[in-house]
Formats: structure tokens, C-alpha cells, sequence
């Protein structure tokens, strides 16, 4: 119908990261990830905070490790 | 005002006399930077009514005139799908700016154009484009010609580098004129397909006789009706009443039905494709789009047979690092600390006394202490990982093999999280609605090595390891992710594949790493690590030291450890591990740094004079020490996992998955050890 829908079929069916879509589609990663950002605007997509979910655990102040800075972001598909 | 004017929000200033400039664009396309340019010092900072959205606004000088700027929140759209997106929205709606800059970052053109679209479909007509970022795009061999742009678009187009204030003047001359009245526009709106038109114009029509034609742009309301938008359909249902309402939204889901999509992403699809047809008219350069050495590289990192062994190449590498630097200064202060020992060992008269401090709290805060060094090596490794972007790709291999074991798309959220900390991993699991899959989540989750992991695991290492650490360390968290992948693999089989929740992942851009940032951050992580060797370590390692002293000193056969230990010892014997090893391992429960703490103890209680590490080495085989510190790694999910779980399905799923980490390490315990026997190690 259009790349904005492409684009969902592809995440639907299976491609994970903006460089394999971009591949398919034969545009730039780039604009991959801008229209990904137009469908988050428009509710289809959501992006997954990492970083700031390890403020949810109660012994983050002892914990040896720490959240992971997942430069990159990741979005999920809403219903 | 009367309920009406619902949608729109009507500043205060407006009242002032001032003439409001108001600066629009998607996130991070430099407004604040456009907007000090504009404004100067000249600035207040406050909130948007009711929300804690910074609401910016500055006075711009020009000439003799002023002009009020007001710095809207950046948005994607003006859809009323976030708090930022309606307040951008109904500030527009009101009419409140007298010009309207809609700043547009030129390296990312399509995008940007998009909200200029709804802007322009808002009917509002004061509009002056800001073509900003215009270094980068030029970096990019981008360009345009701007004066065809203008005349496409229907608004003036200022190319700009807020960063460097180019163009700034021409902007702010710009905007006195228009904001005069002296520049006309004429906006370019977006036409879509006919059935769309068609319904637009009806609705329209049908609006056009009702109030709020006076308030609104009419073609804007039918619009955001096609597309459902519950905020204007509230606002239309007022003046219309329900059953003309209904009438609409019948004919919406006849649309619908023919082309079988929700109505807004049919009509973004054509907006987009609209703006797409634009470009070509004044876009003279679209770049380069050769692959880059990012894009090679990417397709040998993300690969899932290449990309699995550039990981564990790239762990050992990590590893290599932290210990050849790390462990003359690990060994330096371990020697240190039993040098301290037994240097104010003599001045402590009462026995007791001397044992707890000596043998407890040196022994044991000391022994995890001396290997500072390597964990604050093992962050900046780490730090300088993440900062490199190579953390994405990581998880993008992780993935692609976890998909080839058959685990669900929908628990990999999870299984990434993990790496950082398993408790929001666990968090997370959540939002899988098949209480089955959620449970079996929940289970391998823990498998994954988090980050502390990590600390455990060189921690180990180099307590057990004089040679070959880093590759000692590597082999135990890849079983660790081997682990992950074989539960995985028992997921996929077990779990009935319900409905994915698909996601998607931007890689970032690779980057050189800063040394400083990696070093600060470094810092700050480890700064827990002594926290924690101030705390959970300190009372821990007092507590063995009671229960190895008493009733009566080891050795003797009657200390409360031995005895505990004892009680084990037959089984942890199937994996060559001793009644010390069984004692550790049950005060690692409470922290995973206790099992070094307690051999700390222990050897320190017998009088030991040698530093720890060198008795450690000769008490144990490689092999040994090699099924301790695996066993170490997997036995048991922190206690903070624990509670997560017991939070997130109960007590009863809390005890299986502690059941389930005892049982598997134990299986893997023996299974290492007596193969490990059978080559001869
Ligand atoms: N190279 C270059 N960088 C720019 C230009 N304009 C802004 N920047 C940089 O872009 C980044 C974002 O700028 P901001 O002014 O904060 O953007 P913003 O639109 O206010 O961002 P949000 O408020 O987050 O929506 C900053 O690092 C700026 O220094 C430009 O014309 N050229
Ligand atoms: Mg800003």
C-alpha cells in the first residue's frame, strides 16, 4: 500500500533491525527509522525503554552490575 | 470562551500585546538552538499548564521591535497520542502564533516534512521554514535548491546552522515581515485518493454548516475524523449530535473495509507518498546511498554464525584486558591486605577480638576487596563496549540464534533485558498475555549472564585461574549463554507460538568511544562494588567467621561450618567440589562475592600466611576450580531475581525457579567435572 505499511508487514513478518528492512525495501536505513518514528506518533509501534527499567529493581544500589546502555533503540508493535 | 474552543489552548501572552513566534519540529532537530539564537539571554523557563512539559519562552529583539518565542515540544506528528504531541497540537489549534517556524532538519528531510504536512493541513498560513542542519546534510551531499522549494511547498524556506548561527538574521528578518503581514504564503496541502477526497469533502460539507467552521479548518476536522481521532471526534459529536455522528463514522468503516486498513495509516501512507513526490521537485542531490563500512561491518556482526564468534572474540578480548592489567594490582592488594593483617594482629590482645577482625573482616571483606581493580576494569571494558554501539549487535545475533533454537520473538524483550539485570527482564515478561509462555520466560530468564555476572565470573576467574583467565572466563559465560539458548530451545518447544508481538531495532551508528566518559562511568558503577563490600560482604563474612569459630575453631571438626558443609559434601562430591566449596556456595546465596569471602575465612582462620589466591590454587585442580566457578555463576538467580519472580508469578514459580537453577547447575556441575575426569584434566 505504501512504506509506512511495508514497513509493518516487515516488522510483523520477521525483520529486526532498521539496516534489514531498509535492505528489502531498497531505501536508506535512515528513512527507515524516521518513518518508524512517524508510526510511533501514530501509536503502532512503541519504543521499549531499557535503560531506565533497572530503576524497577530494589537492590540496584548493591547490584554489581548495571542496566546495559543499549545505545540503539528498540520499538515494539502495538496491538 | 465557551466549550468550543476544547481543542485549543489560548496563551495568556496573547493578551500581552506581544506577537507570538512559536517554533514547531520533530525532537532533537535544534529549536532550543534556533530559539537561544533567536532570544538570546533573554529567556524564561516554566511549565505548560497543568503537565510538567518545560514550556520555554524568550524575547527576540529585531531592530526597535520585540517578539514573543515560544519553544513547543518536539513531535513526530501532531496525532494526540502523547502528552508532548497535544500540547504542540492545541497551542497550534488556537491560533496563538502570529508566525509559526516549522524548524526541519535537512539531513532527515522526509520526516521532518511530515509534520509540516499536518501543520499546513491545520490551515494555519504563517509558516516559515527552517532548513536546519544544513552542514550536516551538505557533509552528506545533500542539497537543495531552495527557491524551487519555496515555490513547491507554498512557504519562505531559510536554509540554517543554528550551531554555527548561519542564517539565523535572514530567519529573524523573516519573521518581523511576515509577522507584519508582509509576506504572503500559500501553503502546499496533501490530496489523496479519491474515495478519501470524496469522504473529506462530504464531511466537510456536512461541518461547514455547524459553528465550529468559524473555529476550525473544516478540511482538518474531516480529516481527523477519517482517521478516528477521539479527541475531535468528541468535539464534533457536541455540534452534530449522535446520530449524524453515527452516519459519519458508518461511512468511515465502509472506507475501511475497502481498503482494509485503519483510515490513518492509509491516509499517513499517502501523506507520506505525497511528500515523497515533493522532494523530487527541489531536491537535487538525495546522497550517497553506497553501502557503507558500517553496513559491511554490520553484516558480519549481525550474522548469526560469523557474529557469535566475533562475540565470544570479543568477550575474550574484554576479558584479556581486564586481567592483564588487572591482576598485578588485584594481587598487589591482596598481599596488602594479609600484610595489614598480620601487622595488627599482635596489637590486638583479646583473641576474639583479633579473630573477627583478622580473620573475619580482612580475611573476608579484603579477599573480594583486592579485586577492585578488576571490576573497575571490567566496566570501562564494558563501557567502552556499549559506547561503540556494539551492544546492539550483540543482541541482534543473540536473537537471530535464539530464533533459529524456536524461542518466540515476543521473549526475546527479556532475554535482552537480562543482560543488563534480570529483575526488569523479568519485569517485562508481563506484557506476554499466555500465562504459559510468561512462566517459561520467567524460568530461563535468569540463565541469561546479567552483568554482575560478569563480575562474578572474573571475579573467579582470577581467583582460581593463574593462567589462561581469559579464556577460562569466556568458556563459563558462553555455557551460561549456551544454557540460555538450550532453555530456549526447550521454550520453543513447549510453548504453544501464540500471536508475536513483533519489534523492530535501530542500530546505532558505530562510534569511537570516550575514554572519559567510559572512565566516569566506570567510577560510578563501582562505586557500588565498595558499597556493597561495606555491607552485604562485611556481615557476611563476620558470619562465616562465627560459624567457622565456633563452638570451636575449624579443623577441629566441630565448627558450625564444617558441620554445614559436611551435610552437603556428598553431593557436591559428585562434582569433585569439597565441604569448604559446599559452605561458600551457601553464603553465595546471599551474594554471589560471599563464596570468595568465605575460602577468605576459611584459609585465613588457619593461620595462613600466603595471600589468598596462592592457597586457593593449590587446594584446588583446575578442574575444580573451573566447576566452582560455573556452579557459582548458574546455581542461583540473585535474591532480588527471586523476589521479581515471586512478584511476577507467585511463590510457587519463585520456588521452581530456584529449583530449576539448582538442578541445572548441578546437572551441568557433574556433567563438566566427570568429563573433564574422563580427558584427563
Ligand atoms: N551540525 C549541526 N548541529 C545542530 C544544528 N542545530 C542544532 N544542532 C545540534 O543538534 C542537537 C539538538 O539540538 P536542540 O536545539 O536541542 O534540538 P531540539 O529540537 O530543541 O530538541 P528537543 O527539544 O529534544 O526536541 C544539539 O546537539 C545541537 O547542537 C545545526 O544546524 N547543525
Ligand atoms: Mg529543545
Amino acid at each position: 500500500m505504501g512504506k509506512l505499511d511495508d514497513i509493518l508487514e516487515l516488522i510483523k513478518e520477521g525483520a529486526r533491525t532498521s539496516k534489514e528492512i531498509a535492505e528489502r525495501l531498497e531505501i536508506s536505513a535512515e528513512e527507515v527509522e524516521g518513518i518508524i518514528k512517524i508510526l510511533e506518533s501514530l501509536g503502532y509501534v512503541e519504543k521499549i525503554e531499557i535503560g531506565e527499567s533497572c530503576g524497577s529493581c530494589p537492590l540496584k544500589k548493591i547490584c554489581l552490575g548495571s542496566c546495559i546502555i543499549f545505545k540503539g533503540n528498540i520499538y515494539q508493535m502495538k496491538k | 470562551m465557551n466549550e468550543c474552543h476544547d481543542l485549543k489552548y489560548i496563551s495568556k501572552n496573547k493578551k500581552q500585546g506581544l506577537r507570538v513566534i512559536a517554533l514547531a519540529g520533530n525532537p532533537n532537530v535544534g529549536k532550543t538552538t534556533i530559539f537561544n539564537g533567536l532570544t538570546g539571554l533573554r529567556q524564561h523557563v516554566g511549565n505548560w499548564p497543568g503537565v510538567t512539559v518545560e514550556k520555554k519562552e524568550g524575547i527576540l529583539k529585531y531592530h526597535d521591535k520585540e517578539f514573543l518565542v515560544i519553544d513547543l515540544p518536539g513531535t513526530y506528528s501532531l496525532t494526540a497520542s502523547s502528552i508532548d504531541e497535544l500540547i504542540a497540537r492545541n497551542f497550534l489549534l488556537g491560533s496563538n502564533a502570529d508566525v509559526v517556524v516549522d524548524i526541519v532538519d535537512s539531513s532527515s528531510l522526509m520526516r521532518n516534512l511530515f509534520l509540516t504536512m499536518e501543520i499546513f493541513e491545520m490551515g494555519i498560513k504563517n509558516v516559515i521554514i527552517a532548513l536546519n542542519k544544513i552542514d550536516i546534510a551538505k557533509k552528506r551531499g545533500i542539497s537543495f535548491d531552495v527557491k524551487k522549494m519555496e515555490k513547491v511547498i507554498g512557504v519562505p524556506v531559510i536554509p540554517t546552522n543554528a550551531k554555527s548561527g548561519e542564517g539565523v538574521e535572514e530567519l529573524k528578518a523573516m519573521i518581523s515581515g511576515m509577522a507584519e503581514g508582509k509576506a504572503t504564503t500559500n501553503p502546499i496541502t496533501p490530496i489523496y485518493d479519491e474515495p478519501i477526497e470524496q469522504e473529506i469533502g462530504h464531511i466537510s460539507g456536512v461541518l461547514s454548516e455547524t459553528p465550529l467552521a468559524q473555529w476550525y479548518n473544516v478540511r482538518w476536522l474531516a480529516i481527523k475524523l477519517l482517521t478516528r481521532d477521539q479527541e475531535v471526534i468528541k468535539l464534533v459529536l457536541n455540534y452534530l449530535g449522535p446520530k449524524k455522528m453515527d452516519e459519519i463514522l458508518i461511512h468511515i468503516s465502509e472506507l475501511e473495509r475497502y481498503y482494509k486498513h485503519p483510515l490513518d495509516i492509509v491516509i499517513a501512507n499517502q501523506k507520506y507518498e505525497f511528500i515523497d513526490k515533493l522532494m523530487h521537485q527541489f531536491v537535487i542531490h538525495f546522497g550517497e546511498v553506497h553501502e557503507t563500512f558500517s553496513d559491511c561491518m554490520d553484516k558480519i556482526l549481525t550474522h548469526p554464525l560469523y557474529g557469535i564468534f566475533t562475540l565470544l572474540g570479543v568477550f575474550y578480548l574484554l576479558f584479556k584486558f581486564v586481567f592483564t592489567i588487572g591482576t598485578p594490582l588485584q594481587e598487589f592488594l591482596d598481599n596488602t591486605f594479609v600484610s595489614f593483617g598480620q601487622l595488627i594482629a599482635p596489637h590486638i590482645g583479646n583473641e576474639t577480638l583479633r579473630g573477627l577482625i583478622v580473620n573475619g573482616i580482612i580475611g573476608g571483606v579484603g579477599s573480594v576487596l583486592s579485586f577492585f581493580p578488576l571490576v573497575f576494569l571490567l566496566f570501562v571494558a564494558m563501557s567502552i563496549l556499549e559506547d561503540s554501539g556494539y551492544m546492539a549487535r550483540a543482541a541482534t545475533v543473540m536473537e537471530k540464534i535464539m530464533r533459529i533454537f524456536g524461542l518466540p520473538g515476543k521473549s526475546f524483550i527479556p532475554m535482552v533485558l537480562a543482560f543488563g539485570c534480570n529483575v526488569p527482564a523479568i519485569m517485562s515478561t508481563r506484557t506476554l498475555e499466555d500465562e504459559r509462555d510468561r512462566i517459561l520466560t520467567m524460568l530461563v530468564n535468569p540463565l541469561v549472564p546479567c552483568s554482575a555476572r560478569m563480575v562474578v565470573i572474573t571475579f573467579l576467574t582470577g581467583v582460581f585461574f593463574s593462567k589462561h583467565k581469559a579464556l577460562v572466563a569466556v568458556g563459563i559465560y558462553a555455557i551460561s549463554l549456551f544454557l540460555a539458548l538450550l532453555s530456549a530451545l526447550i521454550l520453543g518447544k513447549f510453548v504453544i507460538k501464540g500471536e508475536e508481538s513483533p519489534f523492530v531495532m535501530e542500530l546505532p551508528e558505530y562510534a569511537i568511544p570516550s575514554w572519559k566518559i567510559a572512565l566516569i562511568h566506570s567510577w560510578e558503577r563501582s562505586k557500588e562494588f565498595l558499597r556493597k563490600a561495606g555491607t552485604v560482604i562485611l556481615f557476611g563474612s563476620i558470619a562465616i567467621w562465627y560459624l567457622s569459630s565456633y563452638p570451636q575453631a575449624m579443623g577441629s571438626g566441630l565448627s558450625y561450618a564444617e558441620k554445614l558443609g559436611k551435610v552437603f559434601e556428598p553431593f557436591t562430591m559428585l562434582m569433585g567440589l569439597d565441604w569448604k566449596a559446599a559452605v561458600s556456595l551457601i553464603f553465595g546465596i546471599i551474594a554471589k562475592e560471599n563464596v570468595i569471602a568465605t575460602y577468605g575465612v576459611i584459609y585465613g582462620i588457619g593461620e595462613n600466611e600466603e595471600a589468598l589466591i596462592m592457597l586457593m590454587r593449590v587446594a584446588m585442580t583446575s578442574l575444580q576450580a573451573f566447576v566452582l566457578a560455573l556452579v557459582t555463576t548458574l546455581y542461583i538467580p540473585c535474591i532480588a531475581t527471586i523476589g521479581a519472580i515471586r512478584a511476577e508469578g507467585g511463590n510457587k514459580w519463585a520456588t521452581v525457579a530456584v529449583i530449576y537453577n539448582l538442578l541445572l547447575s548441578s546437572i551441568i556441575g557433574v556433567l563438566v567435572y566427570n568429563i573433564g575426569l574422563f580427558l584427563g584434566l
